[in-house]
């Protein structure tokens, strides 16, 4: 296996994040001082025991949530001190959301629920093709059979795909999906976890993934673990052979 | 696919709890739509009554308490002496100061009682009447068939009353043991004299033994007519003059319905408030704990990129549609409760009147419970941040 170090410009930049909840039992550290780097094209593993802040970092990478200290950089913009609605622009441009129990829209069928996003914003370039442009991903993602059938209609897994597409038709530079394999059988869970791995070297998103599995883990570039909110340690990215799915 | 359409679908998906909801902004809709719609019925009824009767002043019991007033609008158990005619007309010739313009009396005995046919029975009111009287003053009188009565134990039945008992001339009535020939019958006036059987005066008195009396006395002068400043004079020397009696015209007969039902009104409208209250009440847990339930949509739905005010455009238009529809709902449901209340209780004869006005306003109030109860929880709930719609256990 040929696996070379790359060093990159990087996308996404952490300063000494530190994130504290204040909770009526008191504060509650989630985060400390961790710095980190996402370089484009990377696909992350978030790993560590429940509570060691996996989801918490995650949100603060997608502007989900602010830290209490430290710096947040996507490209050359600080997103940590931007307002809410520059934040949801932001988010719209840039960011793409898979969480573990995001079931689709109940009373839309699978396109609509991949196109759900283009309810609430238009999309970029005004792409007239826009319904041709997701019927093509639901196809990408082995849903062809299924572009018109309701989500109650669809597995536990096909489901996760269609939370899959819907993040991938508002091309964004970073997925972030936590946990997303968590409920899935060990076919369906390869399954995405190899999508987001064709999408690291296909299309150059970055994919940061929260994770207990350290089969799914083993597929990123690096694994980040993650212990009481510390950054105990991250490997240094190696470049995957491509990976032919199927 | 926009925003609305994500609402329309939404309250399709929820088809139970829209239900709920709708049954909530109904109620109180329904409710006040009846009142007002059974109200302005009455009054405009009223109104006709007064304009019909054709009678320049009305005499009846100086003190009516309303229990004595019938639902078709007329005194019952309460009684003026007969010789009062004599009296009343004395007292204005004195003030005319001439006998050739002609004063019609037309003096009425009602009484509530059964009347049979052959095939049913109801409970309604026998009018004992001066025919000759009644027809002078009254030219817009018709029969639809047969003929006026000419002997005693003759009747004519109002055209309500007519298709209750399944009568037409030539049948056959008994009314206090008494049988009746029904010799014609009236042609529908939709006034209360639609749901009457009327007989001679004498007979009406003779077989409820009220001989002497009588319920009401109209009465027509074309000069009193003309001169309002007359009339109003002859009504005070006549309140005056004579003890026991009222004398009005027919306006300020209305008016003085008018008046009661206003009274009625104000108690009525006070229970469509205290409804309006309670329903918003309602809809507000129904939305509150509907929302709860769909904390996770939320963040699903921010995360795909809906700012907080579109959520609450979205959710504002789920609950303005759901009012609107109530408003609608609760329309019809009040006009055919007018109705229904108005063929089996209280039987003013107004039949279905579509009132614009009160369209407009029961979609109003159908759509201020709806938002006004939901607005709140909505704005919440839209405002809650993505990591918390994940993270908490919102279901209820």
């Amino acid at each position: 296996m040929n696996r070379d170090i790359v060093i990159e410009r990087p996308l996404l930049e952490l300063k000494s994040v530190t994130k504290i909840f204040n909770t009526d039992a008191g504060d509650v550290v989630a985060l400390q001082d961790v710095s980190l780097t996402l370089s484009k094209g990377e696909l992350i593993a978030l790993v560590g025991p429940s509570g060691s802040g996996k989801t918490t970092l995650l949100n603060i990478m997608g502007a989900l949530d602010r830290p209490t200290r430290g710096e947040v950089w996507l490209e050359d913009i600080r997103i940590d001190v931007l307002s809410e609605q520059q934040l949801v622009n932001f988010r719209r441009e840039k960011f793409s959301f898979v969480f573990q129990d995001a079931r689709p829209l109940r009373m839309l069928n699978v396109l609509e629920n991949t196109l759900l996003p283009f309810n609430f914003f238009k999309p970029r370039n005004n792409s007239k093709n826009i319904k041709e442009e997701a019927i093509k991903i639901i196809k990408s993602l082995g849903l062809e059979h299924r572009v018109y059938h309701m989500p109650n209609q669809l597995s536990g897994g096909e489901n996760q795909r269609v939370a899959i597409a819907r993040a991938l038709i508002t091309k964004p530079s970073m997925i972030l999906a936590d946990e997303p394999t968590a409920n899935l059988d060990r076919e369906n869970r390869l399954f995405v976890i190899k999508t987001f791995r064709r999408l690291t070297e296909e299309k150059g998103i970055t994919v940061v993934v929260s994770t207990h599995d350290l089969e799914i883990a083993n597929f990123a570039d690096r694994i980040a673990y993650l212990k009481d909110g510390v950054l105990l340690n991250i490997n240094p990215r190696i470049v995957h052979p491509p990976i032919i799915l199927r | 696919m926009d925003i609305l359409s994500l609402a329309i679908k939404d309250i399709m998906r929820r088809k139970g709890k829209s239900i709920y909801m709708l049954i909530a902004v109904v109620m109180p809709v329904a409710i006040l739509s009846t009142i007002i719609s059974t109200i302005s019925n009455a009054d405009t009824s009223l109104s006709n009554l007064a304009s019909k009767f054709g009678f320049t002043i009305m005499i009846q019991p100086k003190s009516i308490s309303t229990d004595r007033i019938d639902q078709l609008g007329v005194v019952v158990d309460e009684y003026i002496s007969e010789a009062s005619i004599i009296s009343v007309k004395e007292i204005i010739m004195r003030i005319l100061q001439t006998d050739k313009d002609p004063i019609i009396m037309a003096p009425r005995l009602y009484i509530k009682t059964e009347i049979n046919s052959k095939n049913s029975r109801t409970t309604s009111i026998l009018a004992g009447i001066d025919f000759k009287a009644e027809l002078d003053a009254r030219p817009s009188w018709n029969l639809i068939e047969g003929r006026w009565p000419e002997r005693d134990y003759e009747a004519v039945a109002g055209r309500a009353l007519a298709r209750v008992l399944k009568l037409s001339s030539g049948d056959y009535v008994t009314i206090n043991n008494k049988g009746f020939n029904i010799v014609g019958i009236f042609k529908e006036h939709n006034s209360p004299e639609d749901h009457m059987v009327f007989a001679f005066l004498g007979t009406a008195q003779q077989i409820f033994g009220k001989k002497g009396l009588v319920s009401v006395i109209n009465l027509q002068n074309v000069s009193l007519d003309r001169d309002e400043r007359l009339l109003r004079l002859t009504i005070e020397e006549l309140n005056r003059g004579i003890p026991n009696i009222k004398a009005l015209s027919p306006q300020q007969f209305s008016t003085m319905k008018y008046i009661m039902l206003k009274k009625t009104f104000k108690f009525l409208i006070s229970i469509v408030i205290a409804t309006v209250i309670i329903s918003i009440f309602s809809i507000f847990n129904i939305v509150t704990s509907s929302l709860y339930s769909r904390v996770r949509e939320i963040g699903l739905l921010k995360s795909a990129g809906a700012s907080w005010s579109q959520l609450f455009k979205l959710f504002l238009y789920e609950y303005l549609i759901i009012g609107l529809a109530g408003g609608m709902v609760g329309y019809s449901i009040g006009i055919l409760m007018t109705y229904l209340l108005d063929s089996f209780l209280l039987k003013i004869g107004s039949g279905i009147r579509i009132n614009i006005m009160l369209f407009v306003v029961t979609l109003f109030i159908g759509i201020l419970c709806s938002l006004l109860s939901s607005f709140y929880p909505t704005y919440k709930l839209s405002k809650i941040k993505i990591t918390e719609t994940f993270r908490t256990q919102w279901e209820v």
